[in-house]
């Protein structure tokens, strides 16, 4: 059985991504499973989408654990532990990352022994534009590495998943998965089927017994307010916000209102400061400053941006 | 007299209550009204939250909140303010709460709950007089599962279950109408893009007592099909074409806080966003868009 799975941001189309590559998989005559990871299914929040193919019923469910093949659109994630990019990734997993730097360089850096191969990083999107979307790009990677799927089931399961949004963006998406396709010609068959997993071999659980507990104890209520900032909400940003101060007319009020995310207080002096540890980067206090004294950059490469 | 504290921008607190860190999409319309609802009801409420997309704010032990949140079903969020307001008053009665730490039952919902699922038990509030505050994101769909379209969807926009090349067959219900036809003590409709108004409104109804319902039409890139960036802008659009009027009712009268003049055609305000895309392309429905225009102007005309 193949097992796939594609990581990046919200928005870069990772679940567009397994259904082409699921409808591409069925089209050669397999068994598909794809789905979304239900959870913050949010634009710039880590998500994942996965894919199961065999030639026989697939009785297996849930989170894949042992990848075959791990393609991660967006290389930002690869240090961000809740995006679990490198969870279960062993000798005989692909990982391919898109990527400006080459697999060489991802090799020395994971110190893992398995296969690293690398696409160019999509480029970031200027302000106010939307972020373009790789889901056709990752589809088209991947049904290259695993060598069981034509060109022609590629195409065709592009413009089956595509059809809705109209021929422009079908024809868009069928030429960045082909151009992906084509650029793994070399490595057609490079990603292997994994065996099966006896469900009865599976180490037994240590069950743990516990007490039918006070409610006080089995359901804390919780004390502290404001727990939430220790979400790390800035890991979403694709752009970052940055202030003028000398730009900025201390108005004290329009950026740090209508943030969305109460991710700008305003200093005792009327400065305002952006809490980079929250800032989802909406990009909405660019916006609204009358004396354009924000403006934004690519968080990639960012002072104090992961990595 | 003179009942409010906020006069100008430069009187809109500047330190949040909110907290940062939440699960909502970057540039969210709902959770941008929120924390300018909450800088002002203050720390002293307790939120009572039908599913949708708020729902995920307070994930266990995670909460924005500075005080307590309940989770109801989505029929059900006044049901349970009733609940929490009985057992405040019973502990108020028995002296085991002092007055001064008395709380604010806040009911915080989609408009899945507040046009359609929830209704019925918003109108039996209403009817037994409930102290309560009724705060609406209204994200004009079922945001959280998909953007389904609901009972507040508009006329013409796209949703999950109106993707066909006309939009949802259907209108927007006017659940200002329906509340104020409840006699309640106070309804008014607000929107994060303008905060000052927002923030107004919420004073008053915090000076009042009995069933008020705060409005808040809540622009969801995600929803709606918009650049993140764009929230403000489609916000004050939909304001000034006239298509989200900025009213309130109280003892028996409505008043509008803003008669936008002059009024933008309502395309200034549907081209923004992907939902009404179909309405300019690959061919402008001439037709469609004049039946949404004409149905704001007939509004406006009504106000004069
Ligand atoms: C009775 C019931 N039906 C369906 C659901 C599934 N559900 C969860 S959130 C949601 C959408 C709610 O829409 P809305 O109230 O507008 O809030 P939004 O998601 O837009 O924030 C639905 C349908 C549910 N929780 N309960
Ligand atoms: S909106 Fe602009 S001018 Fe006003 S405080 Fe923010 S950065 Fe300064
Ligand atoms: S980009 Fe600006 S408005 Fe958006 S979350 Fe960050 S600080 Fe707030
Ligand atoms: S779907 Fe819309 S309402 Fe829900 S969190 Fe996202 S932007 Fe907000
Ligand atoms: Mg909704």
């Amino acid at each position: 059985m193949y097992r796939i799975r594609f990581h990046g941001r919200g928005g870069q189309g990772m679940k567009t991504a397994s259904c082409i590559l699921g409808d591409a998989f069925f089209a050669e005559g397999f068994e598909v499973q794809d789905a979304p990871r239900y959870g913050a299914e949010r634009r710039g929040a880590p998500i994942f989408a996965y894919v199961r193919a065999d030639r026989a019923a697939i009785n297996e469910r849930g989170i894949i654990a042992r990848p075959d093949l791990v393609v991660v659109a967006d290389d930002t994630l690869v240090t961000v532990p809740a995006a679990a990019v490198l969870q279960g990734v062993g000798a005989r997993t692909v990982l391919l990352i898109c990527s400006n730097d080459d697999a060489a360089t991802w090799t020395a850096r994971l110190k893992r022994d398995c296969r690293v191969l690398t696409l160019p990083a999509p480029a970031a999107p200027e302000a106010g534009q939307a972020q373009a979307g790789v889901g056709a790009l990752c589809a088209g990677a991947a049904a290259a590495l695993v060598g069981v799927i034509g060109r022609a089931a590629l195409e065709r399961a592009v413009a089956a998943e595509l059809a809705a949004h109209g021929a422009p963006v079908v024809a868009r998406n069928t030429a960045q998965a082909l151009a992906a396709y084509d650029a793994l010609a070399a490595h057609q068959g490079l990603v292997s089927a994994g065996g099966a997993v006896d469900a009865g071999a599976r180490a037994p659980v240590d069950w743990i017994d516990l007490a039918a507990e006070d409610a006080a104890a089995a359901a804390p209520d919780i004390h502290a307010t404001a727990t939430s900032l220790k979400a790390a909400t800035g890991l979403w940003r694709v752009m970052r916000p940055v202030i003028d101060h000398a730009h900025c007319h201390k108005c004290s009020w329009i950026c740090s209102t209508l943030c969305p995310d109460s991710a700008i207080a305003v200093d005792a002096d009327h400065a305002p400061r952006i809490d980079y540890d929250h800032c989802k980067g909406c990009l909405v206090c660019v916006a609204v400053c009358p004396s354009h004294a924000i403006r934004a950059i690519p968080e990639r490469g960012a002072a104090g941006a992961v990595p | 007299m003179n009942e409010h504290v906020i006069h100008r921008v430069r009187d809109l607190p500047s330190a949040h209550l909110l907290g940062a860190g939440t699960a909502m999409c970057a540039g969210c319309g709902g959770l941008g009204a929120l924390h300018q609802v909450y800088d002002v009801l203050g720390e002293k409420t307790v939120f009572v939250n039908a599913a949708g997309c708020m729902t995920l704010l307070a994930n266990y032990p995670f909460t924005p909140f500075k005080g307590s949140w309940l989770y109801t079903a989505m029929a059900s969020a006044p049901a349970g303010a009733q609940g929490v307001r009985d057992a405040l008053d019973v502990l108020l009665a028995q002296g085991r709460l002092p007055p001064a730490e008395d709380l604010a039952p806040v009911v915080l919902t989609g408009d899945g709950s507040a046009y359609g699922m929830g209704l019925s038990a918003t109108s039996a509030a209403i009817e037994r007089g409930l102290d309560f505050l009724y705060l609406c994101y209204d994200n004009e769909g079922y945001g959280n599962t998909g953007q389904q379209s609901s009972g507040a969807t508009p006329h013409a926009a796209r949703t999950a279950t109106s993707a066909g090349g006309r939009g949802h067959p259907g209108f927007k219900k006017d659940l200002f109408a329906i509340w104020a036809a409840h006699a309640p003590a106070y309804v008014a409709t607000v929107i994060g893009a303008e905060p000052l108004d927002l923030a107004r409104k919420v004073e008053t109804a915090i000076g009042l007592k009995g069933p008020r319902l705060i409005l808040a039409l809540a622009p969801c890139p995600t929803g709606w099909d918009f650049e993140p960036a764009a929230l403000v802008d489609v916000g004050r659009l939909a304001v000034n074409t006239g298509i989200f009027p900025l009213k309130e009712y109280r003892d028996g009268r409505i008043t509008h806080t803003r008669i936008p003049r002059p009024r933008l055609p309502v395309e200034a305000y549907l081209s923004t966003q992907g939902r009404f895309a179909h309405l300019f392309s690959p061919r402008r429905d001439d037709a469609a868009i004049a039946a949404i225009q004409a149905q704001v102007d007939r509004y406006w005309q009504g106000v004069a």
